[in-house]
């Protein structure tokens, strides 16, 4: 029952998000100067060869009723299909969900691998000088840094010297996992960069929070090690705002990784949902939208969960009536 | 029931044996697999052939559909899918169609796949039946297998089509049409299995069902082809490789990177710095083609508040452009300055108005002296470089220095691609914007579309003149001799007189491919943006 009175009002929220997205997305898609026919004739679009593809493609129909279409076949699982090959686009987003998913994985992966510990460490030696400021410079690097930037860089030295490493050339895991990987450090780790740097900082501000805290100072007082109140005391009260921009993070890399899916060829959601946008694949577009839209959601709601387990008070003030 | 160790051991060894020997048959089979990897850097806009207007996608087509005709490095008519063909009168044609010639189904093409398929291009419509049989308006549209092709204008007015036989097509024209039998060159007058498209077994909207040397295997969109050798090509023996791995690249730098690495053999750039980017790696090599094509400026000479309406403002940008500048600084001197009749013709119709004979200095004097006659000693202007190419940002900083000489204050406008043909070709709200023309494999079929009527996608920008319609006309239908070139020579000196689309440089080609791993085929001029017409011949080092 708890879990119940936990969920619903999560997934109606969820659901009206969901809703309010794929109505912004579809008109805001359709006021978009260009249609399909204008990209698909390129300069030859005269009137009456956009009529005809207008009217092939439904596109010559108001917009509410486009919508309430495309919703009705949404609602039943129909996602639509590409204008450009007439498939139907859900399939295209099954075939590069695991890539961006495995990309995703990795890069937050790494990104918490040495964030977190940076970010600890950093806070911990704020008041040591040199280890805090090395924390600081490591955040703002790589804040500062753009992916396309790095990206770029790392395409010219490996594909200079590969170093074992490969650019571009994405292998499917399932394929050959050794492959897999030497094709997925390049863009994990030009991915990770702001990754590291975000979980970092605010991993850092949150335990420079809690340290300044009176249980912390009773701990100190009760004589407990350095070691002790951290992993008891500072970690799990430091938490909750990580949870967050990890979840927040892990929803943006999940909605797909424009740039170094470009850079580096990786057949992913981003660039598929990118350049359908510039192509005005609006099926695509809509579909990946609300795609990437429901797994942001979807984290939001497993952050909300996470809360209430790393702090139950957060749990128990929400019960009260 | 017990087995010995040594038994063990010797099944063991049996069963390597076995997999050892598996595994080398299949080595072997591997190893005869010839194979060649193409980066490109856009997938295809659409499955159909006879409706995208896009590079990408004809250069896709082009590896699985064939034309009747294609054309050679000096833009001579060579056999296609017809092995020969005749003009029988002024406004007749009759094209043979080779024997050996099957769709990659197995299927003999034949007459009226020849037939239906300029039919689809021109306009007809494909399911008469389903048509008249749906009820309401919305269903005649669902049943409707009408398209709307650009190319059918290019094949002047067909007054009848028919077959003598399987082989043989007669064509007549409504009236002479000298770019015919060039129009049949281009990839979008491709020949289609209208058989298969009327049983609806193939779907052109959805499908590559072509008798050219490879057919599809496999498609991943925005990712990857893989082509597989048409079994049933009519060139024995060829395509010299099995299979053609296409991979969507976007970025330049990653198709660089490819080329270095050997995940693609070969590739086409715009970027004239293509050649030093990979100087260092002797493994690549550049080969520069020079085309039909050239870039060009369209000018708004339409809209209300444009002071292009004013011919003499557009004739002043027209002298103050520096083609010779564009050429080295932006192209590095690998580009040539362009006439709205290509250069790569070899004619010299335009080479004699003062937009390009005129010293720089006399041609800016003009076009100041234009401007005060104007009454517009400055001129503001929105120039359009969409982000389709970023040669047009380069082109467009250059134009916005030359122009400045003169009054003209040039801002700069990038915008992506959609946005830029929807406001340039749709709306015309713009007052300049930067592009290229396919310049095709006849001097009459780029000119034509000076005439806003009949190119039609021009008509909300391009100003209708009756005398310089009439003279394309006369163009279209004359032979080719003195006669055509001393006309071409009154058209561009009218088309100059306009000001309206404004040739600027020869778009170049730059071709990569890897030496070590394949030998490639190139003709050192292009007339169809049919770059890889030899792919066939194409052969794989590995």
């Amino acid at each position: 029952m708890r879990l119940i009175v936990f969920l619903v009002p999560r997934l109606v929220i969820a659901a009206i998000t969901m809703f309010g997205v794929a109505l912004l997305v579809f008109v805001a898609l359709r006021l978009l100067p260009g249609g399909y026919a204008e990209v698909l004739l390129g300069p030859f679009a005269t009137p009456e060869a956009r009529a005809i593809i207008g009217a092939k493609y439904g596109l010559d129909q108001p917009i509410a009723v486009q919508f309430v279409k495309w919703l009705g076949a949404l609602l039943q699982g129909d996602f639509g299909v590409s204008m450009v090959n007439r498939r139907p686009v859900i399939e295209e987003f099954v075939r590069r969900a695991p890539v961006t998913a495995e990309l995703a994985t990795l890069t937050l992966a790494l990104a918490l691998a040495i964030g977190l510990p940076l970010g600890v460490s950093s806070a911990l030696a704020a008041s040591h000088g040199r280890r805090g400021r090395l924390g600081r410079l490591v955040g703002a690097l790589g804040a500062s840094v753009p992916e396309f930037v790095l990206g770029s860089a790392l395409i010219f030295v490996f594909s200079s010297w590969s170093l074992g490493l490969k650019v571009g050339g994405f292998v499917p895991l399932a394929q050959d996992p050794w492959a897999n990987l030497r094709s997925v450090v390049l863009p994990t780790a030009s991915l990770s960069v702001f990754g590291i740097a975000l979980i970092l900082r605010t991993t850092r501000d949150a335990v420079l929070r809690v340290l300044t805290e009176g249980h912390i100072l009773a701990a100190v007082a009760r004589g407990e090690t350095p070691w002790r109140i951290v992993r008891h005391h500072v970690l799990r009260n430091a938490a909750i705002p990580v949870v967050t921009v990890t979840a927040t993070y892990f929803g943006f890399l999940l909605g797909g990784a424009v740039i170094a899916e470009i850079l580096f060829s990786i057949p992913g959601v981003g660039y598929y949902i990118y350049s359908s946008l510039e192509g005005r694949d609006y099926a695509v577009v809509q579909a990946g939208v609300l795609l990437a839209s429901f797994a942001f959601v979807s984290l939001n709601m497993l952050a909300d969960v996470a809360y209430a387990l790393i702090d139950p008070r957060i749990g128990a003030t929400r019960r009260r009536p | 029931m017990s087995i010995s160790l040594s038994s063990r051991l010797r099944r063991f060894g049996a069963v390597m044996v076995v997999a050892g020997v598996a595994a080398l048959g299949s080595t072997f089979e591997a190893h005869a697999q010839k194979a060649l990897n193409w980066g490109v850097g856009a997938d295809v806009d659409s499955m159909d052939v006879h409706v995208a207007g896009t590079v990408a996608s004809w250069s896709m087509y082009e590896m699985v559909y064939e034309t009747l005709l294609t054309t050679d490095r000096n833009m001579v008519l060579r056999p296609g899918l017809a092995e020969s063909w005749k003009q029988t009168s002024p406004t007749t044609y009759q094209l043979n169609l080779r024997k050996d010639a099957k769709w990659s189904n197995g299927r003999p093409v034949v007459a009226a796949d020849v037939i239906g398929s300029i039919e689809r291009i021109t306009g007809a419509e494909m399911n008469p039946a389903g048509v008249a049989a749906a009820k309401t308006d919305e269903e005649k549209k669902k049943a409707s297998n009408k398209i709307s092709s650009y190319w059918s204008r290019q094949f002047g007015v067909i007054k009848a089509l028919a077959a003598s036989d399987d082989h043989t097509v007669k064509v007549e024209l409504a009236k002479p049409h000298t770019a015919f039998l060039p129009a049949l060159a281009h990839i979008t007058a491709s020949i289609i299995p209208i058989k298969e498209f009327k049983d609806g077994s193939f779907d052109p909207t959805r499908q590559l069902l072509g008798s050219g040397p490879f057919m599809v295997g496999a498609y991943k969109p925005k990712e990857s082809w893989t082509l597989v050798r048409n079994p049933h090509y009519w060139r024995k023996g060829y395509p010299k490789v099995d299979t053609l791995n296409v991979l969507v690249i976007p970025d330049e730098a990653a198709r660089v990177a490819a080329l270095r690495d050997g995940r693609i053999d070969y590739s086409t750039f715009a970027n004239p710095d293509i050649g030093r980017l990979v100087a260092g790696d002797a493994k690549l090599a550049v080969t520069p083609q020079i085309t039909t094509n050239y870039f060009r400026m369209d000018i708004n000479a339409l809209a209300e508040k444009s002071a292009f309406r004013d011919k003499r403002v557009r004739q002043a940008l027209n002298l103050a452009i520096d083609r010779d500048a564009l050429a080295s600084i932006v192209f590095a001197g690998a580009a040539k300055p362009d006439y709205p009749v290509p250069g790569a013709f070899g004619k010299a119709a335009c080479k004699d108005v003062d937009t390009y004979k005129l010293p720089r200095a006399a041609r800016l004097d003009k076009a100041r002296a234009l401007l005060a006659a104007a009454g517009k000693p400055s001129v503001d202007v929105e120039l359009i470089a969409s982000t389709g190419d970023p040669i047009f940002a380069r082109i467009a900083q250059v134009v916005q220095q030359n122009a400045k000489q003169v009054g003209f204050n040039i801002k700069i406008q990038q915008t992506p691609v959609a946005e830029y043909l929807n406001k340039v070709f749709t709306k015309g709200e713009f007052d300049a914007a930067l592009s290229w023309l396919a310049g095709y494999s006849d001097p009459s079929m780029v000119i034509a579309w000076w005439n806003p009527k009949f190119a039609v996608w021009n008509t909300v920008f391009h100003e209708y003149s009756q005398p310089l319609a009439d003279a394309l006309e006369k163009v279209k239908g004359a032979p080719e001799g003195a006669e055509r070139d001393a006309q071409l020579v009154e058209v561009c000196r009218m088309i100059d007189d306009g000001a309206n689309i404004l040739a600027l440089v020869s778009k170049v080609d730059f071709i990569v491919h890897r030496t070590d791993t394949m030998e490639i085929k190139l003709d050192p001029v292009s007339g169809s943006s049919n770059t890889y017409q030899y792919v066939a011949e194409f052969v794989s080092k590995r």
